[in-house]
């Protein structure tokens, strides 16, 4: 990446000459290393003020031709002090280049602009395109997980293309989204779950649409001072990411091709069909009943899941040209990505075409494109916590039950679907294009005053279609129920940013003033169809009773900010961003907010006084910012307002009634934060330490206070109480070793994040069977339970804490908060070795300390109380006196309905080993003869294995969809696939 | 450059702050003529279709919680009610609430906004306002039956009552409860208002069956004073609805379930295929396209198929893998059955118990024969004593009334729930009886207890 952007930036900063060349003459010679006298391949030698130039080849010597009225080469490697010589008359020069480090910088994409990391005085972190590359996701959001200190990933199902659930430093809001804002090359991109069909927790990520093989880099804005210049927007953190562009030179053809296999690491641990019939009679006969069951012995034991679960391919395959005149750069590429889901009859693919050009018509002017045209095709499955998905059906078949009856159809019990049924006989099919483009100018007026304007359009258009046979419970009832949906989502956005760089002694400034407008329009057209003719037609023209709706909304926003960077000798930075912003959300009166915020920085490590200190010891830089940002996503488009709603129809006649009380008073939700952080580089930058310590104090909550409903409203939406989250992030990337022949670079994080509710207007509870308390003083994702001390090992009784110390436990009062969802702290420990032409890499990834919901298990742990399937955990249960145990009695009390004992709340501490990577590049000698320039083979496993306590099927499973209140709780979803893959990456 | 404009200057370039709902309009401009009067009007029984309400839910919790129908499935909520151990925190439970005073929010705005409105002829505007008093009042009944119990029985404290559009917060959002007495009085006075108001018809059969008419009010009234123990004014208002005309027990029974609007209905509440109702999902499997999570008690099944000739039993199916049976009376399995609300089978049963209090044992009894000549069985004819009688109603009532949301509150109100739930078998736990006599009465919902520090809990949840 680096060795991208000093070519982009030497490009872009290179005057456009036209120069004709004409016949020359030709000048040849060897650049070698001042330090140690080796080749140096690779090294860019350019005819000063042209764009003509070569690059070295393997043994470092170069030929070039040159017009006969000499000129001067210049020779530029990255690490290496440039150098440049007068041709004059000579035809050989040999050059001897020597190290610099401090040339070398890293210019790292910020908001509305790019700058030197050594100078940037905000908490930023970087993901490269290397540490993404070629990993089997569909979505780059999942990419997060584990590469940036205080950036939590968590993965909703392993459902293809679903749902992730994305945190930078904790979540700041209560019933606002605290999804970042994702900026996908200058446009604030839709990023909410683009399905409007329920079909349980599973929500579908429109990240998906982007292919990660385009992704340049990913940077997330953790801090105010970074996140500011975004203001209204800004709270959850900020999520640039930037798509590769074309450079000059001879093209660059990339073609990438992965395959793979994907498996479930684990299926549903449940009981015997005859195990199923002891456990059973042994309930009854506990409640005082007969047992049902004559023989258990003779039960048949039926395997629900194996019929539903199979070996699913993953391929991808990434094309890319790049290139570029002096008039033109390109990046043109395609992708098609398959991933099968690892249930049958679920899938997601991808086609994407991207086309970024930078054109330079005039001296002083560039245009250019950002283009992505996607389109997304997935099947789905009902899933999560719908009753008649496949897994719920998997889990909670009892295993005495046959696939199918006599007759051959599906065997049916109780309120789940038949697996089988449900993943063969679903048809419901998710369609999205996705039109993500930009179109801008640049005009350097005068001399580092640059005008850049820009126009963005992204559009999504969602077609669903969902089919339920006669055959489905959802389709038998009404004869065949058919539903198509249309959703449209069209967003534009037109900025304007005005930039001045000057220096005047050792001063330098950066000044930034910029103007944004944004609308945002939604509309969804729905038909129904029930009564079909046969399970032949699929489509609502068929059906006998047809219904209709249709519905719009929209909002806008209106921008106006300004940032002024400042540097003193690279000793003192300074960064002050105002940012004003109107959200058409609010009422006229509260419209505008202002998100200012300021960031100091020192490079300690240019004080005189520094000298003394070991040469090892390279830059060190405290950076401090504070600064406040808003947020108003989360609460709907028109909340300040009191509403009647039409949709309360009374049979045929129309009908309103209310639907929102008034709230003149909404304004914006406010984050102020401050950071300190510590960035170290020690032994020539091969050490890189960065530490930061933050606090994060949100106001004004867009809290949907709850009223008494016997106002005949929930909740009222007002900017009440407060939030905070306060957290320690460190990450060190270092080159332990670095010799020609065998490196190892490594790459830790570590972040931890206290959450807690400060202020509310009184405790809520969220959730079926209230599983969640907001209370102050208690962090987001509180766990609200009865709090389970044991069992009685004379009794078998189940024993709860009596919280109110009146003698006795009482369901109703002796309830409490008992856990949350929040990790201690998480984070990934990368490390990459080579041996020659030989890598091996491998990722882990981590979280420590969170509690997580086994609601499977509280299903299916259920003590005869249903007649579902048992989790084996039952077997667990106290059966004789003496009996040390947590699972009680099968007696019905133990397991009464109005009951939440928290055993069902374990820790959900994990390690995994989220990826390992071996990869072999081939040898320069033998690709050049061939014209390939690079080529590298490499095989992949993906979530290997995991190192846990917990005993659900996958510790990552973390949310119920689109449910902003809840986390942590693993409810019938899919556990994340294990992959093993190979692929190969050649470009020419 | 528009952006700049906007910005700097000219405040009309910033088209995107000017943004409007376009499936909702102001509270200020909903009920401002006549054609928003007649929207609230339908919104206001939307409100009672809601599946939360009459829509499902509140006739499920009535059966559930009685020894008539069984939790089988995996809704914890209806088994809680089943096995009366009801959380403060019930879905369903607070569910109900919700829906209750969302209709009662309704009809206060109607009652508050319309008379003021012009271009309603004064006959149209005294209907409209006749049937928002009728479903506040029917609300008010429900919640106090519910929630705060039936005077003389059980229960001293009512439920907070609100009669005014909820519009701004402030302390009349939060309540506190009446008396047991004022909360069943205010339903009274709701329901003889809506009489006073209330046309005998509306402009056709359907809409006079489907919408609020004075039959419906003094049907309401007969079943109302039974609750308060008034049998004389419960006699009156049923002979009222008995000898009006357009009321005739349907010769059918099942029809009154498979048909619409039969001569028998007095407030049914319509529903099409946009706007179902859910009674049948909970009861059916899923075979048959339901969720299966509710069922009847195999005694009760027995009970009502005692007697081969009732016509009643046969509204039962089988629910093979569970070996339970499911009340069809509300069988379509679209969910397009219309519910009823009160008909005129309940009013004759009304009238019957009411003249057995009152000491008429023979007029108790030919009422009662209609109802069980109707289901075609032989009537009953030598009974004499007060206290047999009344149990033979009860009896019938349970029968002709099951699966209708009736039951419990008529054990309750009979002051028969203690005695009569007493090991009822259930299929998926031991059998369950009713012993604490606070558990007549469901929780108040615990969100509200905690958003509202004026409201005390019943005795049995805190």
């Amino acid at each position: 990446m680096k060795h991208f952007l000093l070519i982009l930036f030497l490009t872009l900063s290179a005057p456009c000459l036209h120069v004709a060349l004409a016949q020359g003459r030709t000048v040849s010679g060897k650049v070698t290393s001042e330090a140690d006298g080796s080749d140096l391949p690779g090294v860019s030698v350019i005819l000063k003020g042209t764009t003509t130039g070569v690059t070295t080849g393997i043994d470092g010597s170069y030929q070039l031709n040159v017009p006969d009225k000499a000129g001067t080469l210049i020779f530029r490697y990255i690490g290496f002090q440039s150098k440049e010589v007068e041709i004059g008359s000579q035809s050989v020069i040999n050059v001897r280049l020597s190290s610099d480090v401090k040339l070398l910088k890293e210019i790292v994409v910020t908001g509305y602009g790019e700058q030197d990391r050594k100078t940037l005085t905000s908490a930023q972190t970087s993901v490269s395109s290397e540490e993404i590359a070629n990993l089997p996701a569909a979505s780059s959001d999942q990419l997060l997980q584990g590469r940036a200190a205080g950036v939590n990933v968590s993965a909703n199902s392993g459902t293809p293309g679903g749902g992730v659930f994305v945190r930078v430093r904790g979540s700041s809001s209560i019933n606002g989204s605290s999804d970042p804002l994702y900026v996908v090359d200058g446009i604030p991109i839709q990023a909410n779950n683009l399905s409007g069909v329920d079909l349980g927790g599973g929500t579908t990520s429109p990240i998906a649409d982007i292919n990660p093989a385009d992704i340049e880099s990913m940077e997330i804005l953790k801090d105010a001072s970074a996140t500011a210049i975004y203001g209204a927007r800004a709270a959850n953190g900020v999520v640039l990411i930037t798509t590769k562009r074309g450079s000059s030179g001879k093209a660059k053809v990339s073609l990438g091709v992965y395959y793979g296999v994907q498996n479930a690491p684990r299926k549903p641990d449940v009981v015997d069909g005859p195990t199923y019939e002891r456990l059973i009679n042994e309930a009854f006969v506990n409640n005082g009943k007969p047992a049902p069951y004559a023989n258990p012995d003779a039960a048949i034991s039926t395997d629900w899941s194996d019929p539903i679960f199979r070996s699913a391919s993953i391929s991808n395959f990434d094309l890319s040209v790049s290139g570029g005149s002096d008039k033109v750069h390109y990046l043109v590429s395609g992708n098609h990505f398959d991933q099968e889901g690892v249930l049958v009859g679920s899938d997601f693919k991808r086609n994407s075409a991207r086309i970024n050009l930078d054109f330079y018509p005039m001296d002083k002017l560039k245009v250019g494109t950002s283009i992505l045209y996607s389109n997304n095709k997935r099947n789905r499955l009902r899933n999560d916590d719908n009753i008649s998905g496949a897994m719920p059906g998997a889990i909670n078949f009892p295993s005495n039950r046959p696939y199918y009856q006599p007759d051959g159809s599906y065997s049916k019990f109780s309120i789940f679907e038949n697996p089988i049924a449900a993943v063969l006989e679903s048809d419901i099919q998710m369609n999205t294009n996705r039109f993500l483009g930009s179109l801008y100018a640049e005009l350097e007026i005068t001399n580092g005053l640059r005008l850049r304007s820009s126009f963005s359009i992204d559009n999504s258009s969602v077609q669903e279609d969902l089919y339920d046979n006669t055959l489905l419970n959802n389709g038998a009832g009404s004869n065949g129920y058919g539903l198509s949906q249309a959703t449209r989502n069209e967003n534009w956005i037109q900025e304007n940013v005005l930039s001045y760089e000057f220096d005047k002694n050792d001063h330098s400034f950066n000044v930034l003033l910029g103007t944004s407008l944004q609308e945002s329009g939604f509309s969804i057209t729905e038909a129904i169809g029930e009564q079909f003719p046969s399970n032949d037609f699929r489509k609502i023209t068929s059906a006998a009773v047809q219904r209709a709706r249709s519905d719009a909304s929209s909002w806008g926003i209106a921008s106006l900010f300004t940032r002024i960077g400042y540097d003193y000798k690279d000793k003192y930075l300074a960064t002050l961003n105002v940012r004003r912003d109107a959200s058409s959300r609010f009422g006229k009166d509260n419209r505008w907010g202002t998100f200012p915020s300021l960031a100091l920085g020192w490079i300690i490590s240019e004080e005189a006084f520094f000298e003394p200190v070991p040469d090892f010891v390279g830059d060190i830089k405290l950076r401090a910012s504070y600064g406040i940002t808003g947020n108003q996503s989360g609460i709907n488009d028109f909340q300040s307002l009191g509403l009647w709603t039409g949709s309360s129809a009374y049979a045929d006649l129309p009908g309103i009634s209310p639907s929102q009380l008034a709230n003149p008073d909404l304004k914006w939700e406010t984050t102020a934060q401050y950071d300190i952080g510590l960035d170290i580089s020690m032994f020539n930058e091969r050490v890189n330490i960065v530490a930061d310590y933050y606090v994060k104090k949100t106001s004004d909550l867009l809290l949907a206070v709850p009223l008494p409903k016997t106002s005949g409203f929930n909740s009222l939406v007002q900017n009440f109480g407060s939030l905070e989250n306060k957290g320690i992030e460190f990450a060190v990337i270092a080159s332990i070793i670095n010799t020609p022949n065998f490196s190892w670079n490594t790459n830790f994080n570590i972040a931890s994040n206290k959450n807690k509710v400060t202020k509310l207007a009184a405790p809520f509870n969220v959730y079926n069977r209230d599983l969640f308390r907001y209370q102050e003083g208690y962090p987001m994702y509180s766990f609200y339970f009865h709090e389970q001390t044991g069992v009685d090992p004379a009794t078998g009784d189940i024993q709860f804490a009596d919280i109110d110390g009146d003698g006795e436990f009482d369901p109703n009062v002796d309830r409490k908060i008992v856990g949350d969802a929040n990790p201690d702290f998480f984070g990934g420990f990368t490390n990459t070795f080579k041996y020659k032409a030989i890598d091996l890499s491998f990722f882990l990834q981590y979280s420590y300390g969170n509690d997580q919901l086994n609601w499977n298990r509280f299903f299916n742990e259920h003590g005869g109380t249903r007649d579902f399937n048992f989790n084996v955990s039952q077997l667990d249960r106290w059966q004789k006196p003496g009996d040390q145990t947590m699972i009680p009695k099968m007696a019905a009390a133990n397991y009464a309905g109005n009951l939440r004992p928290s055993r069902f709340l374990e820790d959900g501490s994990y390690m995994r080993l989220k990826n390992i990577t071996l990869g072999y590049t081939l040898p320069q000698t033998l690709l050049g003869k061939v014209g390939i320039s690079s080529a590298r083979v490499y095989l992949t496993g993906q979530n290997v294995f995991t190192v846990t306590n917990y005993t659900g099927l996958d510790p990552e499973l973390t949310g119920i969809g689109d449910n902003s209140l809840v986390q942590g709780v693993e409810f019938f979803s899919l556990p994340q696939p294990r992959v093993f893959m190979g692929g190969f990456n050649v470009s020419f | 450059m528009i952006g700049l404009a906007c910005l700097f200057g000219s405040t009309s370039a910033c088209d995107v702050l000017d943004q409007e709902p376009q499936a909702e309009v102001s509270e200020d401009t909903a009920i401002s003529n006549r054609k928003g009067a007649q929207a609230a009007l339908a919104g206001m029984y939307n409100q009672l279709q809601s599946s939360n309400y009459y829509g499902g839910n509140f006739l499920i919790m009535g059966d559930v919680s009685s020894d008539i129908a069984q939790s089988i499935g995996s809704w914890d909520f209806y088994r809680e009610m089943d096995t009366y151990l009801i959380d403060k925190s019930n879905l369903e439970n607070g569910n109900l609430w919700t829906r209750a005073y969302s209709a009662i929010n309704v009809a206060n705005n109607i009652i508050d906004q319309v008379p003021p409105l012009a271009d309603i002829p004064q006959e149209e505007q005294n209907s409209i306002l006749g049937q928002a008093y009728f479903v506040r009042g029917l609300a008010y009944f429900d919640l106090s039956r519910v929630y705060g119990g039936v005077p003389g029985v059980i229960g001293t404290l009512g439920v907070p009552i609100v009669t005014t559009p909820s519009r701004k917060v402030d302390e009349s959002f939060f309540p506190s409860r009446a008396s047991l007495g004022e909360s069943y009085g205010q339903a009274e006075a709701d329901l003889l208002k809506a009489l006073e108001l209330l046309p005998e018809n509306h402009n056709s059969d359907r809409v006079t069956r489907s919408q609020a008419v004075k039959g419906a009010a003094r049907a309401l009234l007969s079943r109302y004073y039974l609750y308060v123990n008034k049998p004389e004014l419960a006699e009156s208002y049923a002979d009222a609805v008995i000898s009006d005309g357009k009321y005739v027990l349907s010769p059918s029974f099942a029809n009154i379930f498979t048909s619409k609007f039969t001569s028998e209905a007095i407030f049914e509440l319509n529903f099409n295929s946009a706007d179902q109702s859910t009674v049948n999902n909970w009861y059916f499997p899923s075979s048959k396209g339901g969720r299966g999570d509710v069922a009847a008690h195999t005694n009760f099944y027995e009970e009502a198929t005692a007697n081969p000739n009732d016509v009643r039993g046969k509204m039962f199916g089988y629910y093979e893998s569970k070996n339970v049976y499911y009340p069809t009376r509300y069988g379509n399995t679209t969910g397009i059955d219309n519910i009823h609300i009160i008909r005129l089978g309940e009013v004759y049963l009304n009238r019957a118990e009411a003249r057995a209090e009152s000491g008429d044992i023979d007029g108790a009894l030919e009422d009662l024969n209609k109802i069980r000549e109707r289901a075609g069985i032989n009537p009953i004819k030598d009974l004499t004593g007060k206290q047999e009688v009344l149990e033979a109603i009860w009896k019938e009532r349970k029968l002709e009334l099951a699966f209708e949301g009736h039951s419990f509150f008529d054990l309750v109100r009979t002051g028969q729930a203690l005695s009569e739930i007493t090991g009822v078998p259930r299929v998926n736990g031991p059998d369950v009886d009713l012993i604490d006599p606070n558990r007549q009465v469901f929780p108040i919902p615990a969100f509200d207890i905690d958003a509202n520090s004026n409201l005390v809990q019943n005795d049995a949840y805190r």
